[in-house]
């Protein structure tokens, strides 16, 4: 498959702070998620794709043209930035609209494709309101429709699903795998590997400027399963709950957090834990309030892959 | 059974218009944004009072029996000429009223848009740096011409008018030429000028004060240089002596300062070129690294 966007040796440094280091990635139609820890570099390595940086060294193309100070490339690139980039006092409506006259369309063009946008995301009846009123979750998703308003057929998308509530984040999940079905081409970043994974198969792995790995969920999957899995349970009677672990052989390490409710566990079998975890509250009768697993330990195999 | 259909993103078949003007909707913002504060309508209507006082002014020269009673030897004033064209330009209350208004009204154009991270979304449009500063310009643009062209063009006309013969013009055929290059030279030096100070800061109320503070603070340094050294030279300090300079040559006046107009325009040239140094590096790109 063709590359449509292709970077070879691409750095980036902001004084003396590397932002970038000789990066080289092909990135095919479907969606790719960009995955690493905050201030890995995919941010930059989006604002590099996306023409607001000129990289220290190597190049970029999208679909064969450069990036760099050529303007004409983004009428078919659509950008959803990490950080708030709103006028607050603007609504919605006139947000969307004022970005898509750069594009050039008529004014009925410009109406329709906006109710369109607003319409993709539920903020059809929020379109009146200025944004300083907006939510969290009503923020990231008029950023969203400023990225689709235009019909993109690439999508670069910086942590889209963050500060969307579970809803919001499956609704985007599907509207984002939907644009994937009509041929587009989607770069997605996060630090939260479940949201990629349930995004797409395909992923690179950037951290400290590198990019680690590139590969599948599997490949990233088989990389996880070396190193023990954290998953912390908050319960009633987190004691008792460790007391029916111990000489479990999937249990690696378990210890006690400081608010004395909640008992973190170490394991290499997660599955194998969560199977035998509902079985123990069932029997013994203790309450669970919570249970996490932050990141899926993606920490880990970064430190591993970096050689920490 | 009728199909349900999901909500989806449809594609797009119609045709793209040809993009003529990608910096029209920097200025078109700009400008409903500045007219979105109260206080601004206000001091927009405000800084017509120099134009209506002038127009009044011409009205009266053309009926001086009528008001003899009223201007008592101020009849000189009222000699309607170049001089008194010149003397609508450079005075310094339009000056000062002009300043004023790009402050408030000009004064966010970048700093609100470094404030928002606004860059990131042109940046990633079809826009390149230079639409975008001449979108930027743009707006300033307007508001200049506002209060200098348009009213200079309009006070031509009314003399005529008022006048009811074309004498005037057929004795001074180059004064509208003046009018449209002093119009130019104003535009073109504050346009640097307020986008210099806009990009300083992110905040519009700290460049409200570097425009304006800057404009008066250069006025009293060349008073307070002028005492010590004596010498007219310490007026090319100042912002509104240089363009007062300016507007004096271009309407063929006599100089207020003993200073060749050559240096005003040399360093207003001088301030345009540091500007435009400035926004190049400001108006980089985005860093993530803070």
């Amino acid at each position: 498959m063709t590359a449509v966007i292709a970077a070879s040796n691409l750095s980036k440094w902001y004084g003396n702070v590397l932002g970038l280091n000789d990066v080289s990635l092909e990135v095919e139609e479907g969606i790719t998620g960009l995955l690493g820890p905050n201030g890995a570099g995919k941010s930059t390595f989006m604002k590099l794709i996306t023409g607001q940086m000129k990289p220290n060294d190597g190049n970029v193309t999208v679909r064969g043209q450069k990036v760099w100070n050529n303007p004409g490339v983004f009428q078919g690139i659509g950008f959803c930035p990490e950080q708030d980039i709103f006028y607050e006092d603007v609504t919605g409506w006139e947000f969307l609209t004022g970005l898509l006259r750069f594009y050039g369309y008529a004014r009925s063009e410009i109406r329709e494709r906006a109710a369109r946008a607003l319409d993709i995301v539920d903020l059809t009846d929020d379109k009146d309101r200025l944004i300083r009123g907006y939510s969290r979750g009503m923020r990231q998703r008029i950023k969203f429709a400023q990225a689709i308003a235009h019909d993109a057929g690439i999508l670069i998308l910086d942590e889209p699903l963050s500060g969307l509530d579970p809803l919001g984040k499956r609704k985007l999940i599907k509207l984002i795998k939907d644009f994937k079905h009509q041929g587009r081409t989607i770069l997605v970043s996060s630090h939260v590997l479940p949201e990629i994974e349930a995004l797409t198969s395909r992923v690179v792995l950037i951290h400290q400027g590198k990019i680690l790995a590139q590969g599948d969920i599997p490949f990233i999957r088989e990389l996880i399963e070396a190193h023990p899995h954290q998953i912390s349970v908050r319960s009633s009677d987190p004691r008792a709950l460790a007391a029916r672990f111990v000489g479990d052989g999937s249990i690696q390490k378990m210890t006690f957090a400081a608010d004395g409710r909640t008992l973190v566990v170490e394991t290499h079998k997660r599955d194998e834990f969560f199977g035998r975890l509902t079985g123990v509250v069932l029997e013994a009768g203790i309450a669970v309030d919570e249970i996490s697993s932050p990141d899926d330990n993606l920490q880990a195999v970064f430190e591993y892959l970096v050689g920490e | 059974m009728a199909t349900v259909r999901e909500k989806g993103y449809s594609h797009w078949d119609g045709r793209l218009v040809e993009r003529r003007l990608p910096w029209w909707p920097i200025t078109r913002t700009g400008i409903q944004l500045s007219f979105r504060k109260k206080r601004f309508k206000v001091l927009f209507s405000g800084a017509f009072i120099p134009a209506f006082v002038f127009l009044v002014g011409l009205y009266i020269s053309e009926r001086l029996e009528d008001f003899k009673a009223f201007i008592q030897g101020s009849d000189r004033l009222l000699n309607i000429g170049p001089k008194y064209f010149s003397t609508y330009f450079t005075n310094d209350g339009l000056l000062f009223l002009i300043v004023l208004v790009l402050a408030y009204g000009a004064g966010g154009l970048i700093a609100d848009d470094l404030k928002h991270n606004s860059l990131q979304l042109y940046f990633s449009r079809p826009l390149g740096k230079k639409d975008y500063l001449v979108g930027k310009m743009s707006v300033i643009a307007f508001f200049v011409l506002v209060f200098s062209a348009v009213p200079g063009l309009v006070l031509i006309v009314f003399k005529l008018v008022f006048a009811g013969s074309f004498k005037f013009f057929l004795q001074y055929p180059w004064l509208p030429l003046s009018v449209i290059g002093f119009s130019a030279l104003l535009t073109v030096f504050l346009a640097f000028y307020v986008l210099l100070m806009s990009s300083l800061s992110k905040n519009s109320r700290y460049v409200f004060i570097l425009i304006f503070g800057t404009y008066i603070f250069s006025n009293v340094l060349f008073g307070i240089l002028q005492s010590i050294f004596k010498t007219p030279y310490m007026a090319l300090f100042s912002v509104p002596a240089n363009l007062q300079q300016a507007g004096a040559f271009v309407f063929g006046q006599k100089l207020p300062h003993a200073v060749p107009a050559v240096w005003s325009f040399a360093v207003l040239a001088a301030i345009c070129g540091l500007s435009a140094v400035m926004l190049n590096r400001k108006i980089r790109s985005v860093e993530v690294i803070k």
